[in-house]
């Protein structure tokens, strides 16, 4: 029997198709193209100038967004955890119903809040300053690494836990019943049951949460001057004050070889677990 | 056809045709932030409608900085490949480099001597953008100046060289703030500034030829700039460094002289804080009205510029909206102005100082090896 071809399938799918086609395949292809594109023919120049100029640059934004999302899916864990296990009631619905809110925050708005915010005389110092936590002398500025990694934290860590908190709702309590019936404490059910079980979703957040930040721009403009900065910060640069588009090109080529990295941890898991579960 | 059907009709035509019977458009595009966007919607685009009954003043915005300017360049640029017999912009706000670059390309129109109030303009700048010759294709709309903003309850004797202030900054470290090179162009003017103070250069900085030898100086300025930069405060962006001064973090900051008077009138800053334009100079920068060589209204645009290079404009529009200096000579400008408006824009920084310390940015082989060496040598 041969297969009939569903036109009326394809007709509605084609509007996404194209739209990704032009929006994302044709300038991700030309930003590769671009990368190696000198003015006499091919050319690694860019590439030259990315690891030369900009190469503690790109190590900086690698520990930043490794660093940022290892805190994020440990806190996530966490968080998901007390949400799964936590004894009181009262407790864990106030903090099922707080750890959503940065979600609703676009990234710009929680980088100009942070200004203000980790600023030497801003909000966090001076509270702590009044509530005789810290001198005036002792306050410091925190808008550098610093600033990125909390910013970074603070506006993921609501996805990664509600992806990871709903895989943790998802187990059949009676694993988790039967453990505690045995005597197991609450972070031995977690972490030698329940996080062993949810490590598809949480490596998914996880992997996607790096996606996202290594393409944020607004956070580390907004939060520092400072040297080393992110990639980000180095493509918009290189557009902005010299139209130079061979060398972002180049560092958008590095930042897709290190999320195709990050995507490939993730297809190696998934493709274990199918292993093991088939 | 029944009568709804008529009316209906009847309505869609006139809604069509209206419009096309009426209307002329002039399409003045922009490069800068909202407020240029704001200022020709709200201030120029009105006051021209009335004028010019039937025309529409249509702004398009496209987007800060010399970006801005450089998506200006691309559009013309491709409207010159593609032979079109008019082009979509009739009026173009831009930058020195984008000024520079569309001469170099023939994109613009040489209309300067046919606008009347071109014999009020005396900068130089109206015929120099960053070493290549602008003359007869551009007008200036306003000029800008960075400059040093202080605390004066900390700050008793404001610098009044960088060599004050190198040693101020040594007693007071981290009391000084600037937004390096890619958080904006205050920081950047400072870093010209030092340049310009410590590399020995001269006027052919700003003047050219450009020679490869300087490259050397520059480097040793560099240097000098990162040990200045281990007593100095980086600031994230032009705003931070306002910011960081109003809550007193910093005593001392390089900022945009009309940034900081509007930030003070709308009550964002501290009315106490001060401002000093140190020698041997820091730069700045105009913006200029041109017109593309095949505008589709080139009557219109001339039009649209002289009245916004008048007197009345550039006094009420440009210096007492903006507070930026007039693009054409300030002594046809202050006439036009009650004396509160004009003192805010020249009691700390008088017209002696703008004359002796106010400089133009480098020319732009200049300015591209400042920045790289920048990357390479300071900021490391």
């Amino acid at each position: 029997m041969t297969r009939r071809i569903d036109w009326w399938g394809l007709a509605l799918l084609a509007p996404a198709f194209l739209l990704m086609f032009a929006l994302f395949v044709v300038p991700a292809f030309s930003s590769v193209v671009g990368a190696f594109a000198g003015e006499g023919g091919p050319t690694l120049a860019h590439f030259r100038r990315a690891f030369g100029t900009y190469g503690g640059d790109i190590w900086f934004t690698l520990w930043m967004v490794v660093a940022a999302v290892l805190i994020i899916a440990a806190l996530a864990v966490l968080i998901g955890g007390y949400l799964t296990l936590g004894g009181s009631r009262a407790a864990v619905a106030v903090l099922a119903w707080l750890y959503r809110w940065p979600l609703f925050v676009p990234m710009v708005c929680a980088a100009q809040m942070m200004r203000s915010f980790l600023a030497r005389n801003g909000m966090l110092n001076n509270t702590l300053i009044a509530s005789g936590l810290l001198t005036p002398a002792g306050a410091g500025s925190m808008l550098d690494w610093r600033g990125i990694l909390i910013t970074f934290v603070w506006k993921q860590l609501p996805f990664v836990t509600l992806i990871t908190a709903g895989a943790m709702a998802a187990l059949d309590r009676s694993l988790i019943e039967a453990a505690r019936d045995l005597g197991a404490s609450r972070m031995r059910v977690l972490f030698g049951i329940i996080v062993p079980l949810v490590r598809g979703p949480l490596l998914v957040a996880s992997v996607l949460t790096f996606v996202t930040l290594m393409s944020v721009l607004s956070v580390p403009v907004m939060l520092t001057a400072d040297s080393p900065t992110m990639i980000t910060v180095d493509m918009a640069y290189r557009i902005t004050t010299f139209g130079d588009y061979g060398t972002a090109d180049a560092l958008g080529v590095i930042s897709y070889l290190l999320t195709m990295g990050a995507a490939w941890l993730y297809l190696r898991d998934a493709a274990r677990q199918r292993a093991v579960f088939r | 056809m029944d009568r709804r059907s008529f009316v209906l009709a009847a309505a869609i035509l006139a809604a069509l045709l209206g419009p096309a019977r009426a209307d002329t458009t002039l399409n003045v595009a922009t490069a800068g932030d909202q407020n240029m966007v704001d200022y020709i919607n709200d201030y120029l685009g009105p006051r021209f409608e009335k004028a010019h009954p039937g025309v529409r003043v249509r702004a398009i915005g496209t987007g800060p900085g010399d970006a801005g300017s450089l998506a200006i360049e691309q559009k013309l640029s491709a409207e010159a490949k593609s032979g079109a017999p008019t082009w979509d912009i009739d009026v173009a706000v831009i930058h020195q480099r984008g000024a520079a670059q569309m001469v170099g390309e023939s994109l613009l129109a040489k209309y300067r001597d046919q606008v009347d109030t071109s014999k009020l303009v005396s900068s130089p700048k109206a015929d120099n953008a960053l070493g290549t010759d602008v003359s007869g294709y551009v007008l200036p709309m306003f000029d800008s100046q960075v400059a040093i903003a202080y605390n004066p309850a900390v700050v008793k004797t404001p610098p009044r060289s960088y060599a004050d202030l190198v040693a101020w900054a040594k007693q007071n470290p981290k009391q000084f703030g600037y937004n390096g090179i890619k958080g904006g162009m205050a920081g950047i003017g400072f870093v010209m500034g030092w340049v310009n103070a410590y590399a020995g250069i001269g006027p052919r900085l700003v003047k050219g030829p450009y020679e490869e030898a300087d490259k050397s100086k520059i480097d040793a300025a560099l240097t000098s700039l990162r040990d200045f930069n281990s007593n100095a405060t980086l600031t994230p962006g032009n705003a931070g460094t306002l910011d960081a001064l109003n809550r007193g973090e910093i005593a001392m900051g390089a900022v945009w002289a009309d940034m900081f008077y509007t930030w003070q009138a709308d009550g964002r800053l501290s009315p106490d804080l001060k401002l000093v334009l140190p020698s041997p100079g820091m730069p700045g920068q105009p913006m200029y009205y041109a017109i593309p060589q095949k505008a589709a209204q080139p009557q219109l645009a001339r039009d649209f510029v002289a009245m916004a290079t008048s007197p009345e404009v550039q006094a009420e529009g440009i210096v007492k909206r903006f507070n930026w200096y007039p693009g054409i000579d300030a002594q046809y400008v202050e006439p036009k102005l009650d004396k509160k408006a004009w003192d805010k824009l020249f009691v700390d920084i008088t017209p002696q100082d703008l004359k002796q310390n106010a400089m133009p940015f480098p020319i732009s082989p200049y300015f591209t090896t400042v920045l790289n060496e920048y990357e390479r040598i300071t900021a490391k």
